[in-house]
């Protein structure tokens, strides 16, 4: 999974947060939430109000959890998996379109059916358009670069779950951008 | 378009946001309410109550070292240890009790150094009054 970058600084004022300094956790929302925001708001469908109830959410649940976190990776990276778990347990909870078990071999592979160019925006009203599960799969697959193994860990679904969405998604998302599936 | 393209197109949509307004008075707000607050004082209740149980223990522990009978010494080692003795049956519950009680808030915060005394010495507890059963025969 991708690293987002970190603040060299962040350890200092992690510990500081941690120990209950609020402007030292003000300063790592204010490093971090355009990040933490970009990612919920792609799995959120470009839904802003939405987006910004789970950033809100997902700096809380962090306030609570930061005498966990031990530093193995960086604040950065563990507020983005926070969030993304966060906006996932709202997927999850809706238990929405759930897809069967697709084997391997009968995927087609996405390379034969091509897709056209699209605009940011218009790629960004079609992925909204997608239903919630595919779209959380096709995120973080495809925008995120999430492997199949930890989407299915995430969202509570078999690998063979996670590739038969995805294959959904792009069809979907195909169609929705004028292309012939 | 081929699956390259398609995939740094995507990719391009992964990109840092702004909210469309600033968020932190809303979780500055929210962070008074917050469980961590509650399980702050939770692992403070927790702590109260691990306290008092091991002072029960205490009590009944030093009750039971009066009336057992000092003699030859033995160590056992279970958990769920009985005594013979039905005189020390009531401070071996009540230490087993606290004992579990300690783990468990071991379990939620093993760095902290007082309650890691506070098991040590419930184990001592148990292993004197182990002894002293056997010293009752």
């Amino acid at each position: 999974m991708p690293e987002l970058a970190a603040e060299p600084s962040d350890a200092a004022i992690v510990r500081a947060a941690a120990a209950g300094d609020r402007r030292a956790f003000e300063k790592l929302y204010r490093l971090h939430v355009d990040k933490v925001h970009g990612a919920v708001l792609r799995l959120a469908g470009f839904d802003h109000a939405r987006a910004e109830d789970f950033v809100q959410e997902s700096f809380v649940r962090a306030w609570q959890k930061l005498d966990t976190f031990r530093h193995d990776s960086s604040f950065g990276t563990w507020i983005y998996r926070l969030a993304v778990n966060t906006a996932l347990m709202a997927i999850r909870a809706r238990n929405a379109d759930p897809v069967s078990i697709v084997d391997d071999e009968h995927l087609p592979d996405p390379a034969d059916n091509p897709f056209c160019p699209a605009e940011r925006d218009e790629l960004e009203r079609a992925i909204a358009a997608l239903p919630p599960r595919a779209r959380a799969v096709l995120v973080l697959h495809d925008v995120e670069g999430w492997k199949h193994e930890e989407i299915g860990n995430e969202l509570g679904m078999a690998v063979g779950s996670s590739k038969a969405q995805l294959h959904r998604a792009r069809s979907l998302l195909k169609r929705a951008l004028g292309d012939t599936p | 378009m081929n699956e390259f393209e398609y995939l740094r197109q995507m990719r391009s949509l992964r990109r840092p946001v702004s909210p469309s307004r600033d968020l932190w008075a809303a979780i500055d707000g929210r962070l008074d309410e917050t469980p961590a607050t509650r399980s702050r004082h939770l692992w403070t209740r927790r702590l109260a109550v691990a306290a008092a149980i091991f002072g029960v223990a205490i009590f009944s522990g030093s009750i039971a070292l009066r009336l057992a009978a000092p003699e030859s010494s033995n160590v056992a080692s279970s958990t769920h240890w009985k005594p013979d003795d039905p005189r020390l049956t009531g401070a071996a519950v009540e230490l087993a009790t606290a004992h579990s009680e300690l783990t468990q808030a071991m379990h939620d915060s093993p760095d902290s150094p007082a309650l890691r005394r506070i098991l040590d010495r419930t184990q001592r507890q148990q292993e004197r009054l182990r002894q002293l059963d056997r010293q009752a025969g």
